[in-house]
């Protein structure tokens, strides 16, 4: 996953996950006339938790209307357990969770969930188990008999779950689930997913809170402008930043002299007092944590706490897409 | 089986959701304003004379056939799959292990029976209401009026699944062509469903006292009916063509 910065992504292939391979994009190019979708995108998204990142325009909803084949690509292939996604076998493995807030108002929330598993084509009992079960999952089975129309943001977003569940795919894309739903909701639904994902599904979640994504996803997959800027384990995307300024926070006693010792460094671009302790800008972090290795050991150095403070999904996020 | 049990839920879920929804009060206005007319004119005189027929054929042929019978086919046709994009809920469709083609043939399966339902059923309402001319002209103009609403009822799906606002262009395409185009002398008026239709309905009752207008040149019946099943057949299978075809943008 290693790469020079700002070198084109879009070229190679990202494993984000190692096989069995589920969902899969080789070479994808989509255009909406003369304006680009996304732009030459390759990659492999396995088990576990996903997230998709990207700014507005980023090519995130097209990525998840190809996966899902709603849309099909102007070149490339993309493919669900090596069916192509516009087909019908491949919808076999497809559960779907559009972010659109649209349902058949008219019904409760059971019955459309039931509908959508006889349009899986289970038998009624079979459906109707499946519903409940499914239900009970998302934490509606109480909830079910209200009329769709009548529910909350939060609740409508667990029956457009239980709908993408009631057949157990194997492929699970979510687009933006967590939206509208409280606090104890998300844990719940997260909870869920992580099941889901111990059980070997492959789910891709799309969202524009990339808290969200830190703590629900094991992998991600950055857009931007159309393109893939980086694909991989949160760990590996940082790793592809090891030449990216970072900023850390230490406390560390006496701090005067511990700030200026590190200010004599040659990395070390800024160095700020604060309470408590220094915030250091440095444009080689691995060099400069060798360096407070060797304050500690030579001067006799306490050090209390290191953190470094931008080192979340966003600013990755806002890394990349600088460089890009 | 399982394939079997999917299309027969997403046909039943389709014609109760169509039931329900507002083509029917749509269209219950013009059959309402029909029977009406019907009962106002108390045809039911208990002997059939030709001119009560002909009166009697001419409010069929240009007021039920002409325009009934496209505005019934047209409010479920467009909304069959058009209600649901228009409302975004096609996508749930769409993601389901069924071949586009049957979901298009299963919104099918149910808007027919339902309008044929509605023009038939109302057909056979004016036809009793008015007696003895009404008996003659339901058996003589029955196959002619089923044929016209199966052709557009098929019409109108290529209509759905071909436009984004399939309502407002079918309706323009009814008040355009089929009213204004279909009524024009010589051979541009074949581009209008209506034509064949009325050269099937004038065919049909034309021993018994139904009067052409002058200037319309009538298709013989074979060939009327061969058209009205040439539109039907052509326009459903272009439209599963398309919709199996077409990628829509716009569902989320």
């Amino acid at each position: 996953m290693q790469r020079a910065p700002h070198a084109h992504f879009s070229d190679e292939t990202h494993h984000v996950a190692e096989r069995p391979l589920l969902l899969e994009f080789e070479h994808v190019t989509k255009f909406y006339g003369a304006v680009i979708g996304i732009n030459n995108v390759t990659c492999h998204v396995g088990p576990g938790i996903t997230g998709l990142l990207g700014a507005n325009g980023a090519g995130k909803s097209t990525l998840i209307k190809l996966a899902s084949g709603q849309l099909r690509p102007t070149q490339g292939r993309v493919t669900i357990g090596g069916h192509d996604a516009w087909s019908t076998a491949a919808k076999h493995h497809l559960g779907y969770s559009p972010d659109i807030n649209s349902f058949y108002e008219e019904m409760t929330g059971r019955e459309f969930v039931y509908a959508m598993a006889r349009l899986h084509g289970f038998s009624r009992t079979e459906a109707r188990e499946r519903t409940e079960h499914v239900l009970d999952e998302v934490g509606m089975a109480d909830r079910a008999q209200r009329r769709l129309a009548g529910c909350s943001h939060g609740m409508r977003q667990r029956i457009k779950l239980a709908q993408a569940l009631v057949h157990d795919p194997w492929l699970l894309l979510l687009d933006e689930p967590l939206t509208g739903i409280d606090p104890g909701g998300r844990r719940e639904i997260n909870e869920l997913l992580f099941r889901l994902s111990g059980q070997g599904k492959t789910i891709l979640v799309s969202s524009h809170i990339l808290v969200e994504i830190e703590q629900l996803c094991s992998s991600i997959v950055m857009m931007s402008r159309g393109r893939l800027i980086a694909a991989g384990t949160l760990a590996e995307v940082r790793q592809m930043m090891q030449h990216r300024p970072q900023v850390i926070q230490i406390v560390a006693e006496p701090s005067r002299r511990v700030a200026a010792l590190l200010a004599e460094h040659q990395d070390v671009l800024a160095v700020e007092m604060r309470d408590p302790g220094l915030v250091i800008k440095t444009r080689n972090p691995l060099d400069f944590f060798a360096r407070v290795g060797e304050l500690v050991c030579e001067q006799g150095i306490e050090v209390r706490q290191i953190q470094i403070l931008d080192a979340g999904a966003d600013a990755v996020f806002d890394y990349l897409q600088q460089g890009k | 089986m399982k394939l079997v049990r999917a299309w027969s839920t997403l046909a039943s879920l389709s014609f109760v959701r169509l039931f329900w929804s507002t083509s029917t009060l749509m269209v219950m206005l013009p059959l309402a304003g029909c029977l009406l007319f019907v009962l106002r004119r108390h045809y039911n005189h208990p002997e059939f004379t030709q001119r009560e027929f002909r009166e009697f054929s001419e409010f069929l042929i240009v007021v039920f056939a002409s325009f009934v019978v496209p505005v019934c086919a047209l409010a479920f046709g467009t909304a069959s799959i058009g209600g649901d994009r228009e409302d975004r809920t096609l996508v749930f469709l769409l993601v389901r292990p069924i071949p586009r083609w049957l979901i298009l043939l299963a919104k099918f399966s149910a808007t027919l029976p339902l309008v044929l339902g509605i023009v038939l059923g109302s057909y056979w309402l004016y036809c009793r209401l008015a007696g003895a001319v009404g008996q003659v002209a339901f058996d003589l103009y029955l196959p002619a009026i089923t044929y016209m609403t199966l052709a557009y009822v098929c019409l109108f799906h290529l209509f759905a699944v071909s436009f984004r606002h399939a309502t407002i262009i079918a309706l323009v395409y009814a008040l355009f062509m089929e009213t204004l185009i279909g009524n024009l002398p010589g051979i541009v008026k074949r581009v209008a469903v209506n034509y064949y239709g009325r050269s099937l309905l004038y065919a049909a009752g034309e021993a018994d006292g139904a009067r052409m207008p002058e200037g319309f040149q009538p298709l013989s019946f074979v060939v009327a009916t061969w058209a009205l099943a040439g539109i039907a057949i052509g326009g459903l299978i272009l439209a599963c063509v398309v919709f199996s075809r077409r990628e829509y943008r716009d569902l989320t």
